[in-house]
């Protein structure tokens, strides 16, 4: 044999076989390191891959009223839900999609969600195509579903009976309990968060990846729902309880194989809620409004629960459970009554002349006034710069501050301002509950202003003016409160210093409200005074209120129970202005143009704060007609009937409903997140 | 030395050991697709599920290959030499071909003539190696030495490489320059340009993940590093068979018991995963024993080589060994996750017929190699 010619091939042959016996012993490490090493590991996920976990959901916490009635329950629901297998294309999910429709109607945007949703293909999980079908469509789909099983061109089908989140009492709670709706992503991050916070684990560490994941998971459950609003929002993890699992043997493709138990796996029922709102009386001033947009809230005076809490129009949270159409949301949103507002607790206004009250108090307190000294109106007063008007153009004459509250004089409270400061005035405010953001346990909630030098210094870097005193003594000018604070305000007047925080969550989870301010002491004559002069609005000749209200009478035909028969209310009527009256708007005598010639939407809102009984309080109400121009004339009724039908009942009275289910936990948040 | 010019003889001179190693790989493939192709519940008919068409087919096929072997090592070297050039020639017009009138299937484009459709880019597998074999045997006898004929033999591999490229086919693009570097590399380049041209390649890596590879590409490169980050997209196949091959653990699970299997998890798996199935059901003794043997087929090939006289022969055995080598690496090295996952079956095991045929064809050259491994020959012109 001649091997002279490849002198370098030997060596070659060398290098070539060195590395392929490094390649061999690479792969053999690499093998036994898979085989021999980890083989347990592999073992065990090779297991979790047959047998697929999918989140069960829990039934979601029941929301009950002080009295037990369900506000938020459950009801039966049939819907469909498509698989989206890995073998199948988006044309064949389109193909079957066509097909439902024909039995169900599918929405462009529900449409296009459902594809994306199956190009995403997460977890492999059912994707929900509509849902609240009848009985006929739910029949309907499963005799077609076996013809889609077996088609190579369409993805299969399932049609299942499910429980969904119904609203019995329909609008009368949408801002409060608020309704819950198909989850995005935005809800479900804010969930894992919460959770993360609540089980206090680290942001980063794998059980919060490992929680994240299992969240994500859950909220795409076709059957899933969170919390958009109120306090189904607020309570989101609370009224979930600990999802369980369903067992089942799937193929690669997705295809389910088998079913198996889910022993060990059952999910936990979410916690209930107690409210400490009564539903009667909350249907009962819904249907008072009329329609009208307004809002009234109630506080018992005794324990600081609300015991309603109303915003009206009130739309159905029923039809936002399974999404509700674009149509039908836009209407809601262009409906110039704001329906969606919760003007309860996120509207603020000027509180008007119900801010007489505080100007009093504090004008009393600091006393800078005494009440028996009498200031002469004579129908406006000059200050600083300019005159201000009072709402009698031909004056009150003498006035001391009983008569200055019964009759609304603005010249007696230009003064009584003037004199008190304005920093004794917003610490006065603030002590009666203006100011303060209150923790309710639901979405919203605003604070409202309360101006002061340092608040305009911060606002609009511009020194508080004297001339801003003498608006703020009348409740106009930069002061702002919501409904829900003047019915605080109004029950502290009411109660004094014995009235708890105001509350809306009875029982459930916790609603912490570090920052909340207490009324404090007062001199004991100050709110009887200030009380005086509100029953002098309603039940005395001359007072703003005493024709509308039939001299304040809360039970003039005596049908209110012991101890309330024949009682008497005490109240403080208001106007927030919606636009800036100019002088070329008064006419020659002073007077502004009368709202009855304006547009509604331009026309003054009514407000009344009331409590009855006058002598021994038991409920404070506020009461907002938006555009309802007189506080007297059209707020005042509203709040009567109000006080009326709370006093025939009483609920209030009785301590809130306690479920029988031992979910309840009294004041802890839940901890039992995972 | 005798010339074994006869049939008779030349059979008899077989390369009996490596057609017996061949055989036993093919019919562990026979077994393993058995395996593959039965499950125990099949939801269109509830039952359980036997298909033993890719079996029966792999077995037809290796068979009809294996006589089209034994015919080719029975072909004398020197007309192996002669179709070097013409094949490569060929190979390249055809592929040019493709590039120009090609029509797409299933992502790569092949070339339509009458009803026969075709993809020369296989050839090209073997016409590469046998046409620089040739090449280098000539510039031998011509004394030409030096640098420069190395770089005319790297355009010999430039060329397809390019034109295969183009297809798009990663996969057969890297085998062909692969098994052509390999070549160049034993016909006696010099070791410094060597450690340098990997030197440049491994320095250029980075360049050429963020500029040179489409985005599916560059995805099974991330997949290969991080195959747990997205378990229901690229890295789905590559975890799925981690856990099959981790599952088999030291003994298997035993024949036809696969689970992962049974479950279809592992998509592509009588082809190019097909290694996960022995791994799962045989464990690891199952693995080692598929590396132990490719392994032997390796140094078969490697020996056949050396003893060739010619230089012709030499280079083409060591460059179809490197071929094989190359098959085997990439395939084995993807399905544990060493490598990024590129489309290179398992050849002889994995289903599929083109990448039978080729090996088996070159198993047919390197037994013929062997039978006229003392003939030196005088080659000249390009026939």
């Amino acid at each position: 044999m001649s091997k002279d010619w490849p002198p370098e091939f030997r060596s070659r042959r060398a290098i070539f076989s060195a590395v392929g016996g490094l390649v061999f012993v690479g792969l053999s490490t690499r093998l036994a390191e898979l085989q021999l090493f980890r083989s347990a590991e592999f073992r065990e996920e090779a297991e979790e891959v047959q047998i697929r976990l999918d989140p069960a959901p829990a039934p979601r916490g029941v929301i009950y009223d002080r009295t037990g009635k369900i506000l938020a329950g459950s009801k039966r629901n049939f819907y469909v839900t498509i698989r989206p297998e890995r073998a199948a294309s988006t044309q064949a999910i389109e193909a079957t999609l066509e097909r439902l429709s024909e039995i169900v109607p599918i929405s462009d945007g529900r449409r296009k969600s459902i594809l994306r949703d199956a190009a995403s293909k997460a977890g492999f999980l059912d994707i929900l195509v509509a849902d609240d079908l009848t009985w006929e469509q739910f029949s309907q789909v499963n005799v077609l579903a076996p013809e889609l099983d077996n088609s190579d061109f369409l993805a299969p089908v399932n049609a299942e009976v499910g429980e969904l989140r119904s609203y019995p009492f329909l609008g009368a709670f949408y801002h409060t309990v608020g309704y819950v709706q198909k989850a995005n992503e935005r809800d479900i991050e804010r969930v894992i968060e919460e959770e993360l916070k609540l089980s206090s684990i680290p942001k980063d560490s794998p059980d919060a990846a490992a929680i994240a994941r299992q969240a994500r998971r859950l909220y795409k459950h076709p059957q899933m729902r969170v919390g958009k609003q109120g306090l189904e929002y607020y309570a989101e993890t609370a009224l979930k309880g600990t999802a369980g699992a369903t067992r089942a043997k799937f193929n690669a493709s997705g295809r389910l194989i088998a079913k198996l138990d889910n022993e060990g796996y059952k999910p936990k029922p979410g916690q209930n809620q107690v409210l400490t709102l009564d539903a009667h009386l909350q249907t009962y001033a819904i249907n008072r409004f009329g329609g009208e947009a307004g809002s009234a809230v109630m506080i018992d005076v005794a324990t600081g629960e609300v015991v309603m809490m109303v915003s009206t129009p009130s739309p159905d949270p029923n039809e936002f459970v399974s999404g509700i159409s674009q149509t039908s949301y836009d209407a809601l949103r262009n409906d110039e009554k704001n329906p969606l507002y919760h003007k309860a607790y996120d509207g603020t206004y000027p509180p008007g002349s119900t801010f007489k009250t505080i100007v009093a108090a504090a004008a009393l307190e600091s006393g800078a006034m005494s009440p028996d000294e009498r200031i002469r109106c004579s129908g406006k007063a000059w200050y600083y710069t300019r005159y201000y008007n009072c709402w009698r153009p031909q004056g009150h004459g003498m006035m001391n501050m009983h008569d200055g509250l019964k009759h609304s004089c603005d010249c007696y409270f230009y003064a009584c301002a003037q004199r008190t400061g304005i920093e004794a005035i917003a610490d006065m405010a603030k002590r009666f509950g203006l100011g303060h953001r209150y923790e309710l346990g639901i979405t919203g909630g605003r604070s409202g202003i309360v101006g002061n030098n340092d608040w305009k210094m911060k606002t609009y870097n511009e020194r508080w003016y004297d001339g801003d005193t003498i608006s703020a003594g009348i409740g106009q000018g930069y002061m702002t409160a919501s409904p829900f604070q003047l019915a605080v305000m109004c029950a502290r007047i009411a109660g004094g210093g014995t009235t708890p925080p105001p509350r809306l969550v009875a029982s459930g989870v916790s609603v912490p409200d570090p920052t909340v301010i207490d009324l404090g002491d007062l001199k004991p004559e100050t709110l009887d005074i200030v009380r005086g002069g509100m029953h002098g609005v309603t039940s005395e000749a001359g007072g703003t209120a005493y024709y509308y209200l039939n001299g304040g009478q809360v039970d003039p035909n005596g049908e209110l129970p012991a101890p309330y028969t024949g009682c008497n209310m005490a109240g403080k009527s208001g106007t927030a202005q919606v636009r800036v009256i100019t002088a070329a708007e008064r006419d020659s005598r002073g007077r502004a143009i009368s709202n009855d010639k304006l547009p509604w939407k331009l026309r003054d809102h009514a407000w009344f704060i009331a409590f009855a009984p006058y002598d021994k309080p038991r409920y404070a109400v506020s009461v907002l007609l938006e555009h309802g121009v007189s506080g007297s004339g059209a707020a005042a009724p509203i709040a009567r009937d109000l006080l009326h039908e709370a006093l025939k009942y009483d609920t209030g009275a009785k301590s809130p409903f306690v479920p029988k289910s031992g979910e309840v936990a009294s004041s802890t948040p839940p901890t039992e997140a995972t | 030395m005798t010339r074994r010019g006869d049939l008779i003889s030349r059979l008899a001179s077989l390369h009996w050991f490596l057609l017996l190693t061949v055989l036993v790989l093919a019919t562990m493939g026979v077994a393993v697709l058995f395996s593959a192709g039965w499950s125990p519940f099949d939801p269109t008919t509830n039952g359980a599920r036997i298909n033993a068409d890719l079996a029966i087919n792999h077995g037809v096929r290796f068979l009809l290959f294996l006589m089209i072997a034994l015919a080719a090592a029975l072909v004398p070297l020197r007309i192996w030499a002669s179709l070097a050039f013409p094949a490569y020639f060929i190979g390249v017009i055809l592929l040019i071909g493709v590039d120009l009138f090609g029509v797409v299937v299933k992502g790569e484009r092949w070339l339509q003539l009458g009803p026969i459709r075709i993809q020369p880019s296989e050839l090209m597998k073997l016409a590469v190696p046998l046409a620089l074999a040739r090449y280098y045997h000539q510039m031998w006898e011509a004394r030409r030495r030096g640098f420069w004929i190395h770089v005319w033999a790297l355009a010999i591999v430039m060329i397809p490489t390019v034109l295969v490229l183009r297809q798009p086919d990663l996969g057969t693009a890297l085998m062909i320059l692969g098994t052509g570097c390999a070549v160049i590399f034993f016909a006696g380049i010099n070791l410094y340009v060597v450690a340098g041209v990997i030197a440049l390649l491994i320095a250029s890596a980075p360049l050429v993940y963020f500029f040179g590879l489409h985005d599916y590409q560059r995805e099974r490169v991330n997949t290969m590093f991080n195959p747990e980050a997205d378990p229901l997209g690229t890295g789905y196949q590559l975890q799925q068979a981690l856990i099959a091959i981790g599952s088999g653990g030291a003994g298997g699970k035993g024949y036809m018991e696969g689970s992962q299997k049974q479950l279809d998890y592992i998509p592509e798996q009588h082809t190019d995963f097909i290694f996960t199935i022995i791994a799962e059901e045989f464990g690891f003794a199952g693995s080692m024993t598929v590396l132990v043997i490719w392994a032997l087929v390796l140094v078969q090939g490697l020996s056949i080589a050396s003893r060739s006289a010619s230089r012709f022969g030499a280079l083409a055995a060591a460059g179809f060994t490197s071929t094989l080598f190359l098959y085997v690496g990439i395939n084995i090295g993807m399905v544990i996750g060493l490598l990024p996952v590129v489309g290179i079956p398992l050849p002889l095991i994995s289903y599929g017929g083109t990448v039978m045929m080729t090996v088996m064809i070159g198993f047919g050259l390197l037994m013929a190699i062997h039978i006229d491994r003392d003939e030196q020959m005088a080659l000249r012109g390009i026939l």
